[in-house]
C-alpha cells in the first residue's frame, strides 16, 4: 500500500465517520420527545440571555430587572393552536404564584408588518394580564432558536435557567417547574423589583 | 497521483462540508415534486399541476383555515412578462381535531396535497423557454407544537412554442379559471 492510498483511506474513513456522527446527532434531536426538557441541548443551569423588548403597550422591558423572581418565560405566537392551550393556565397560574416571586412573561414571535395590533387584539381576547413582549429574531437566536412554539423556559430568582419545555406541556409539568424556579436561587434577593417599566433607559 | 488525490481530498471536504450543513438545518415538514416542463402555445392555456407531500406526522393549514389567525397554505409564482396565471386551485382541507386542542376542529392538509393554475401566454409572446420562479408559503404544526411559517421553493420550465397541429378534440370554450 502506497502513501497515496494510504492517505486517501484515512481522510475517507474520517469523512465517513462525520457523517455518522452527524447522522447521529441528527436521529437524536429528531426524536426527542416534545414538551421534555431535553438531554445534552438542556439549558438548565445557564445564565437566561438578557434582553430588551417592547411590549404590546409600547413599554420597553428588560429580562434582567426580574434578577430575584422566578420568572415564566413563554415563546408563543397567534398562529399557534397549541400556544391558545397553555395561555389560560399561565393566567391562572400568575395569580396563583405571583405572591410567592412568580412573573409571567409572554414573547410573541408573530412576524405580520402590524403585529402590535394582531398580537394586542389577542392578549385581549385571551384576557392576558401578564407582559406580553414583541419577539424578534434575535431574542429567539438567543435562546437556541426558539423553532417550535410553545417554547417555555422558567428561569430561577438567580436568573438561571431551571428547565424548558419545548412544545405543549402537561399542566402539572408547569406547575413543578415554577415550584423548581421559585425554589432555584432563593438566597439570591439582592434585587426584587417587579418587573419594571425601562422605557427611555 | 498526487494532483488527483489533492482534487479528490478537497471533493471529499465539500461534500463533507456539505453533507454537515445539510443534517444541521432543521427538516423540511413539506416537500414537493419536480413539476414537468409545461407547453403551451403562443396564445393558448395549459394548466399545471405542483404536487406537494406534507411529511408524515405534521399537518399545515388549509388554503381556507378556520381561523383569520392561522397562516394559510398558498402558491405564489412570480410570472414572467407575457405569460399569466389564472386562479389558484387548492384542494378543500379536511376538518381534524389534535390531541392539543381535541374539541376543537382545524382545516388542515396532511400527505399529498395537488394545487393546480391554468396558465395563459399572450399570442405575441416570443416562443421559446421561460423559467417560473415561486414559493409555498406554508406554516406546520405536529400534535404538540407548531413551527414558523416557511417559504418554500419551486421553479419550473414553460416552454411556449408558436401553434401545433390542431387537436383532435375541443375543449369546452373556456375554463372559468382563465383570466386572459
Amino acid at each position: 500500500m502506497n502513501r497515496n492510498t494510504t492517505v486517501l483511506m484515512v481522510v475517507i474513513f474520517v469523512v465517513a465517520g462525520m457523517l455518522l456522527t452527524g447522522h447521529f446527532l441528527s436521529k437524536r434531536a429528531s426524536v426527542a420527545p416534545v414538551g421534555t426538557a431535553l438531554g445534552a441541548a438542556d439549558p438548565s443551569g445557564k445564565l437566561a440571555p438578557d434582553f430588551r423588548l417592547k411590549s404590546i403597550d409600547g413599554k420597553s422591558y428588560r429580562l434582567a430587572d426580574l434578577r430575584g423572581k422566578a420568572v415564566l418565560l413563554n415563546f408563543w405566537a397567534t398562529w399557534c393552536p397549541p400556544c391558545k392551550i397553555e395561555i389560560p393556565w399561565f393566567v391562572e397560574l400568575q395569580k396563583q404564584y405571583a405572591s410567592q416571586g412568580l412573573v409571567i412573561v409572554g414573547v410573541a414571535m408573530d412576524d405580520d408588518a402590524d403585529k402590535q395590533k394582531v398580537v394586542a387584539d389577542f392578549a385581549n381576547e385571551m384576557k392576558i394580564d401578564y407582559p406580553v413582549l414583541l419577539g424578534n429574531d434575535e431574542v429567539a437566536d438567543e435562546y437556541g432558536g426558539v423553532d417550535a412554539l410553545p417554547t417555555t423556559f422558567f428561569i430561577g430568582r438567580d436568573g438561571k435557567i431551571v428547565r424548558r419545555f419545548m412544545g405543549l406541556a402537561a399542566h402539572s409539568d408547569f406547575e413543578d417547574a415554577i415550584h423548581a424556579a421559585l425554589r432555584e436561587g432563593q438566597s439570591t434577593q439582592a434585587y426584587t423589583a417587579p418587573l419594571e417599566n425601562v422605557q427611555g433607559k | 497521483m498526487k494532483t488527483s488525490n489533492a482534487k479528490l481530498i478537497a471533493a471529499l471536504a465539500i461534500l463533507t462540508a456539505a453533507a454537515s450543513a445539510q443534517l444541521a438545518k432543521p427538516k423540511p415538514k413539506v416537500t414537493f415534486a419536480p413539476v414537468s416542463p409545461v407547453k403551451i402555445t403562443r396564445g393558448g392555456t395549459a394548466n399545471v399541476e405542483f404536487m406537494f407531500r406534507v411529511v408524515p406526522g405534521y399537518h399545515v393549514n388549509s388554503n381556507k383555515p378556520n381561523s383569520e389567525l392561522l397562516i394559510p397554505t398558498a402558491l405564489h409564482l412570480d410570472m414572467p412578462t407575457d405569460i399569466s396565471m389564472g386562479k389558484i386551485n387548492y384542494p378543500p382541507g379536511k376538518d381534524q381535531s389534535f390531541p392539543f386542542a381535541p374539541d376543537e376542529k382545524l382545516n388542515v392538509y396532511t400527505g399529498d396535497v395537488s394545487v393546480s393554475a391554468m396558465l395563459s401566454a399572450n399570442k405575441d409572446i416570443t416562443p421559446g423557454r421561460y423559467r417560473v420562479h415561486g414559493y409555498l408559503k406554508y406554516q406546520a404544526c405536529d400534535d404538540r407544537a407548531c413551527y414558523p411559517p416557511t417559504r418554500l421553493p419551486i421553479a419550473f420550465d414553460v416552454q411556449v412554442v408558436k401553434g401545433g397541429p390542431k387537436p383532435v378534440h375541443r375543449n369546452p370554450a373556456q375554463s372559468p379559471h382563465v383570466h386572459s
